[in-house]
C-alpha cells in the first residue's frame, strides 16, 4: 500500500523524532515534506498518533494510571510545576512495567481518567491564570479604549502583520508624540524604529518578554526583540528570567540584564543606570565590563568615566505606579464626564440625551437621561449588545449584525438641531453607516451618517422629486481604518438662522457649508427614527435600505440648537476617554 | 451578557479546545515539552487577545489561528537545529493539520479501540516509546533486544495501529 517515498519518509520521521538522525537525512526529509501532498498527509498522521498517545499518556488515560493511587500526589505536583504539568504527571503516574501488570477495574479506571484530565486541564490554567494575573488587569483596563472587533477571517492577516512586530505597545498615559515620529495606540505592534514621547508614559512589551516603561519626553530605538537603544529620557525595565540577556543601549553602553529590574536614564551624553533588583552588566565600547548589582547606581559621563551614584528608585515610574496613573486617569476622566453629564441633562436645549450611563446589561430599554423625567423617550434597543463604553464602568451599544438598532420616537417640531455622538467605527462598510436616520424621510427630517467614503453626511428632507429632495452637506473624509476601533466625538449643528451647517470631529470643526435658499428647510421634526441603522422604508424610490453601523456608540445627545464651536469642543473635552 | 458571563463561557471554550490545541500544535513541533510551552504560550495569548473574540464567532478556528502564529513565532525563535518544520512547512502542513485535528477525539477513541487488542509486549515498547519518550537505544536496552529490531517493530506498530484506526473511523 504505501509507497517507497512514504517508507522513506517514515523511517526518517522516526529516527528524527528519536534524536538519531543526522543533517543530510534531517534535509532529505525535509525535502520530501515539501514535495508531497501525500507525505504531508502522512506526516500529519504519524504527529497525531504521537499527540493522541502522549495526551492520553500524560493524563493518566492508560492502564499504568489503575489503582496507584497517585494522581492526589501527581496533580499536586502539576499545579507547582505549571508549564510542564504533563512531565509531572507521567512521571509519577506511568510506570510502565508495573502499568502492565495490572488488572483494571474498568469503571475505576474511567473515573480517575476523567479525574485526571480536568485536574491536569485546572492545573493548566492555574498556570495561565497566575502568569495572566496581569494580563487580566490589563485587559480590563483596556477593554474600554481598545476593543478592536475583527472578523475571524481577518484574524489571521491580522497576525501575519503583527508578527513582524518585536514589541507590543501596552499602556499609554496622557501621551503626546514627537510630531517626528509616528503615533501609536495600545495594542500596537511595534517594529524596528522609533518610539518618541513630547510627554507621558509608555509601557512597552518586548516579545521576548521585558516590559519598558518609557517617560517621555524620549526617545526609544528598537533594534530587535531582545534590543533597545535609549537616546534620551529614562525608562525603566522589569525583565523576568525568560527574558535575561535582554539590551538597553545607552550612549556608549550597552547594559545586558542578567534577569532584574534597572532604570536608565540619558541625558545630554551621560548616561544613568540603576539597579533595583537582581543585576545587570555593563559594556564600554573598549570591551571593558563591569558589573552593576541591586542598589548601586551608576553614571557614566560623555568622557567616559563611570562614577558611583545615588539610587533614586522614586525618579523611575514602575509598573505598578503605572498602574495606579492608568486607572486615575481613567477614574478621572470618567468622573469628569459623569459631572458634566449631570449637568447637561438639565439643560434646557436638549430634545434628547442617551448618556448610556448605569444602564443595566441585559435591559433592552435604553433610557433617557433628560431632565426632568420623560420616559416616552425612551429608546429601544433592538439586537445591538450593551458592551462596555469608554470607561470600564460605563457602558455602550454595539452595532454588528445588519438587524441592530435602536428605536427612538422624538415628536415635536424644531429649527436648528446639533447631533453629538462618541463612537467607535470598526469599518465603514455600508455605502450609508447609519448615526440616527429618520424612518419615512419626509419634509423637515434629518439624516445623519457617514459615507463608506469616511466623509460625515447630514441633509434635512425638503420633499419633492428625488435627487433634488434635499441638500446634503459633505465632511472632507475624516476616517479611515487607523481609526478603527478608536472613540470618536461627532457632531453636526444644523442653524436655520445662519442657514450652515457644520460638521465636527473631535471638536474640531470638519467643515461649514451654507444650504441653498431653494432647498432650505427651516422646520425641522424627527419622529420616529433609528439611532445605528435604518428602518427599511417604504417608499419604493429609497435604495441602499441596509445603513447598519458597524462599531459602538456610547453617549448620543440632541439639541434644539445650533451648539456653538467652543460648546462642541465642550463636549468633547469633558467626555474625551 | 455580563463580563462574568463571557469571561465564564471564554473560559470554557478555551478549556474544552485544549486537547486539540496539543494535538494542532504536537503536530506541528513533533516534540513534547517544546509543543507544550507552545500551548501555555497560545493560552496566555488566547486569555490576553480575549476581548477581541466575538461571542457566537466559532472559537476553533480563531484559537488555531493563534496557535499557528505562536508555531510559527517558536519555529522562528529555534531555528532549524531544533525544529524540523521552518515557517515555510508550517504554512503548507497548517490545512491538513487542522483538518485531521478536527477529528481528534474520533481518532482517539478508535485508537484506544485498536491498542484494546495489542500483546502485552507490543503494548509496552508503545508505551515505553510515546508515554514516556523512551530513546529507542534505551527501550531496547530495557527490554532486551536489538535496537534496529525494537525499531522495525514500533515502526510496523506504528503504522499498523493508524491502518486500524482509519478502518475503525471509516467502519464508524
Amino acid at each position: 500500500m504505501a509507497s517507497p517515498e512514504i517508507d522513506e519518509f517514515e523511517q526518517l520521521l522516526f529516527d528524527w523524532e528519536d534524536g538519531t538522525l543526522d543533517t543530510a537525512g534531517t534535509t532529505r526529509l525535509r525535502d520530501l515534506l515539501r514535495k508531497s501532498q501525500a507525505v504531508r498527509k502522512v506526516y500529519v498522521e504519524r504527529q497525531m498518533f504521537g499527540a493522541i498517545l502522549k495526551f492520553d499518556g500524560d493524563t493518566g488515560i492508560d492502564s499504568a494510571d489503575a489503582g496507584r493511587g497517585a494522581s492526589g500526589a501527581a496533580t499536586f505536583s502539576v499545579s507547582e510545576e505549571g508549564p510542564r504539568f504533563p512531565s509531572a504527571v507521567s512521571e509519577s503516574a506511568v510506570d510502565a512495567s508495573a502499568a502492565l501488570q495490572k488488572t483494571a477495574d474498568s469503571v475505576e479506571v474511567a473515573r480517575r481518567r476523567y479525574k485526571s484530565l480536568l485536574f491536569v486541564i485546572a492545573a493548566s490554567f492555574l498556570f495561565c491564570l497566575v502568569l495572566g494575573r496581569w494580563l487580566l488587569v490589563e485587559s480590563r483596563l483596556q477593554s474600554a479604549e481598545q476593543v478592536k472587533p475583527e472578523t475571524s477571517e481577518a484574524l489571521p492577516e491580522k497576525l501575519e502583520s503583527t508578527s513582524a512586530g518585536i514589541a507590543l505597545v501596552t499602556r499609554l498615559v496622557d501621551v503626546t508624540w514627537q510630531e517626528s515620529e509616528k503615533q501609536f495606540t495600545v495594542g500596537d505592534a511595534l517594529s524596528v524604529g522609533v518610539v518618541g514621547l513630547e510627554s507621558g508614559v509608555a509601557q512597552i512589551e518586548f516579545f521576548c518578554g521585558a516590559t519598558v516603561i518609557l517617560e517621555g519626553p524620549a526617545r526609544l530605538v528598537l533594534e530587535s526583540s531582545t534590543v533597545a537603544r535609549l537616546q534620551s529620557g529614562r525608562l525603566r525595565a522589569q525583565v523576568p528570567p525568560a527574558a535575561r540577556g535582554f539590551q538597553i543601549h545607552a550612549e556608549e553602553l550597552r547594559v545586558v540584564d542578567l534577569g532584574t529590574e534597572f532604570g536608565v536614564a540619558v541625558n545630554e551624553g551621560e548616561a544613568d543606570v540603576q539597579v533595583f533588583d537582581g543585576e545587570v552588566e555593563l559594556y564600554q565600547p573598549n570591551g571593558e565590563q563591569r558589573l552593576v548589582t541591586a542598589g548601586n547606581a551608576i553614571t557614566h559621563a560623555a568622557s567616559g568615566v563611570f562614577e558611583l551614584a545615588e539610587l533614586t528608585p522614586d525618579e523611575f515610574l514602575g509598573l505598578e505606579a503605572l498602574d495606579d496613573r492608568v486607572r486615575n486617569q481613567k477614574e478621572d476622566r470618567y468622573q469628569r464626564w459623569l459631572d458634566h453629564s449631570m449637568e447637561l441633562r438639565k439643560d434646557p436645549r436638549v430634545i434628547t440625551y442617551y448618556s448610556m450611563e448605569q444602564d443595566r446589561y441585559w435591559k433592552r430599554r435604553l433610557a433617557s437621561s433628560v431632565v426632568p423625567e420623560n420616559r416616552n423617550l425612551d429608546g429601544a434597543i433592538v439586537g445591538a449588545k450593551r458592551v462596555v463604553g469608554r470607561w470600564p464602568q460605563k457602558s455602550g451599544i454595539e452595532f454588528k449584525r445588519p438587524g441592530d438598532r435602536v428605536r427612538v420616537n422624538i415628536p415635536g417640531q424644531f429649527g436648528s438641531l446639533t447631533f453629538a455622538c462618541w463612537v467607535k467605527i470598526d469599518s465603514l462598510d455600508r455605502w450609508y453607516n447609519s448615526l440616527f436616520l429618520t424612518d419615512s424621510y419626509q419634509r423637515g427630517e434629518p439624516h445623519w451618517q457617514i459615507l463608506d467614503t469616511g466623509q460625515l453626511f447630514f441633509s434635512v428632507r425638503l420633499g419633492g422629486g428625488p435627487g433634488k429632495g434635499h441638500h446634503k452637506v459633505l465632511s472632507p473624509p475624516f476616517w479611515d481604518a487607523s481609526l478603527s476601533g478608536r472613540w470618536l466625538h461627532l457632531a453636526t449643528t444644523y442653524n436655520v438662522e445662519t442657514r450652515t451647517t457644520k460638521h465636527f470631529l473631535n471638536g474640531e470643526k470638519l467643515c461649514e457649508e451654507r444650504i441653498p435658499d431653494e432647498l432650505f428647510v427651516q422646520q425641522t421634526c424627527l419622529g420616529k427614527a433609528t439611532i445605528g441603522n435604518w428602518s427599511s422604508p417604504t417608499r419604493p424610490e429609497a435604495d441602499f435600505a441596509i445603513r447598519n453601523l458597524n462599531g459602538s456608540m456610547d453617549e448620543f445627545v440632541l439639541f434644539r440648537d445650533a451648539l456653538k464651536s467652543d460648546e462642541i469642543r465642550d463636549l468633547y473635552i469633558q467626555g474625551r476617554p | 451578557m455580563s463580563d462574568t458571563e463571557q469571561t465564564e463561557n471564554f473560559v470554557q471554550q478555551l478549556t474544552e479546545c485544549q486537547g486539540r490545541l496539543f494535538g494542532y500544535i504536537y503536530s506541528m513541533l513533533g516534540e513534547h515539552s517544546r509543543a507544550m510551552d507552545v500551548v501555555q504560550e497560545t493560552n496566555l495569548v488566547l486569555w490576553r487577545k480575549k476581548s477581541e473574540f466575538r461571542d457566537g464567532a466559532p472559537f476553533m478556528p480563531w484559537a488555531l489561528a493563534i496557535a499557528r502564529f505562536q508555531v510559527l513565532a517558536h519555529v522562528r525563535d529555534q531555528g532549524r537545529d531544533k525544529c524540523l518544520l521552518d515557517s515555510e512547512l508550517v504554512a503548507a502542513l497548517s490545512e491538513e493539520t487542522e483538518q485531521q485535528v478536527d477529528q481528534l477525539e474520533t481518532k482517539r477513541l478508535a485508537l484506544r479501540k485498536c491498542m484494546s487488542d495489542l500483546p502485552q509486549e507490543k503494548m509496552e515498547m508503545l508505551q515505553l516509546r510515546y508515554y514516556r519518550s523512551m530513546p529507542i537505544a534505551e527501550i531496547a536496552k530495557s527490554i532486551g533486544r536489538r535496537a534496529d529490531a525494537v525499531k522495525v517493530a514500533l515502526l510496523r506498530l506504528r503504522r499498523g495501529l493508524a491502518d486500524c484506526m482509519h478502518r475503525r473511523i471509516q467502519e464508524g
